[in-house]
């Protein structure tokens, strides 16, 4: 038996995606992240904050792939029965696939509130009116969103390997849930 | 369920590799443009130290996976229902085993030749211009090495991306 075109292709894309957002987020977290203490505390913000900027690049390529190859793969499966036939809670691997989409929500959720909203608060400056207090609560509030982008990434790291077992369960076997 | 387990732990292994071979060429190389370079050489020498041993760690967890997923029969050919997959998965462990054994040459040779000797330091008697030559010649070679690498790295992917049970062909 030879594979189709598409479904090596979708496979690929697959893997890749979960390939850059899994090890991209492992080699952030334990890689980059602990070396940034071996240069001073300013370059380290800037280096914090331009990696931040372009990993959330492949981070959102990632998540848009996931669908995107996950359904080219589905399809050319010809699993598609999961979805129209009403089998998406009455089997294993519907509500295995389902739980799969949830969890990807969660993914998106939590990409959208660091990227629209804890990363603006941690680029932006302090205004130089209303003196020292007003600089202290901007300070405050930068450190505020740099706990939450730690807490989401350790998160969506946690949630992401949870995708992948999901996944691992489908393409193995008949799904786990 | 152990076969769902080893498919887990193997595809993830594979992802912390390439997703960190691709982190490295995509995040840190540009990256190194905006750092000044005594700043740069400090970072370099405590990413690749750490790097090294999360290629290496990785790629040992993806040869004992891959050993215990043979002991358990192999995957299971999704479509047909299969155990171990025969003649087609034959190719598959080939490639596999091929890609594995280029990686492991590679990251030991980047982390425990080359890494360290571009981070040479001067030591009395040393012609310090001789020294920065070899660090430089170092760094080229770094560079090259780390593109082999990911190269190598996005090929194994495709090996293991390969639908379960199929023959190298493409049914156009």
């Amino acid at each position: 038996m030879t594979a189709t075109w598409v479904q090596v292709l979708a496979s690929y894309l697959h893997l890749l995606a979960v390939a850059v957002y899994v090890g991209g987020s492992v080699a952030m977290e334990f890689v980059l992240g602990p070396a940034q203490r071996f240069v001073p505390p300013a370059q380290a913000q800037i280096l914090g904050q331009r990696s931040a900027d372009r990993f959330l690049v492949l981070v959102w390529g990632s998540l848009v792939l996931f669908p995107v190859s996950g359904m080219l793969l589905f399809f050319s499966l010809s699993d598609q029965h999961l979805i129209t036939h009403g089998d998406m809670l009455s089997t294993s691997e519907g509500r295995t696939l389902l739980a799969m989409m949830v969890l990807w929500a969660v993914l998106v959720a939590n990409g959208v509130l660091i990227t629209f909203v804890f990363r603006p608060r941690l680029v932006s400056r302090a205004k130089a009116q209303g003196g020292g207090a007003r600089v202290a609560g901007h300070l405050e509030s930068m450190q505020r969103a740099a706990t939450w982008v730690s807490r989401l990434t350790r998160i969506d790291l946690a949630v992401a390997l949870v995708v992948v077992l999901l996944g691992a369960s489908l393409a193995y076997g008949k799904g786990i849930l | 369920m152990t076969r769902t387990v080893l498919g887990y732990l193997f595809t993830v292994e594979w992802a912390v590799y390439v997703g960190g071979a691709l982190f490295m060429e995509l995040v840190w190389r540009p990256l190194q443009r905006h750092v000044p370079p005594a700043q740069t050489g400090a970072l370099c020498n405590a990413m690749g130290r750490r790097y090294r041993w999360l290629a290496l760690g990785s790629l040992g967890l993806i040869a004992a996976t891959a050993i215990a997923w043979q002991v358990a029969g192999g995957p299971t050919l999704r479509a047909s229902g299969v155990a171990g997959g025969g003649a087609a998965a034959e190719w598959r462990i080939a490639g596999l085993v091929a890609v594995w054994v280029v990686l492991v040459a590679l990251v030991a040779a980047m982390g425990l030749l080359v890494h360290p000797r571009s981070h040479a330091r001067h030591r009395p008697g040393e012609d310090s211009d001789e020294l920065r030559r070899l660090r430089l010649r170092s760094i080229r070679f770094m560079d090259v090495l780390l593109r082999v690498e990911l190269g190598v790295a996005l090929a194994g992917a495709l090996v293991v991306a390969w639908p379960l049970g199929s023959a190298p062909g493409l049914a156009l």
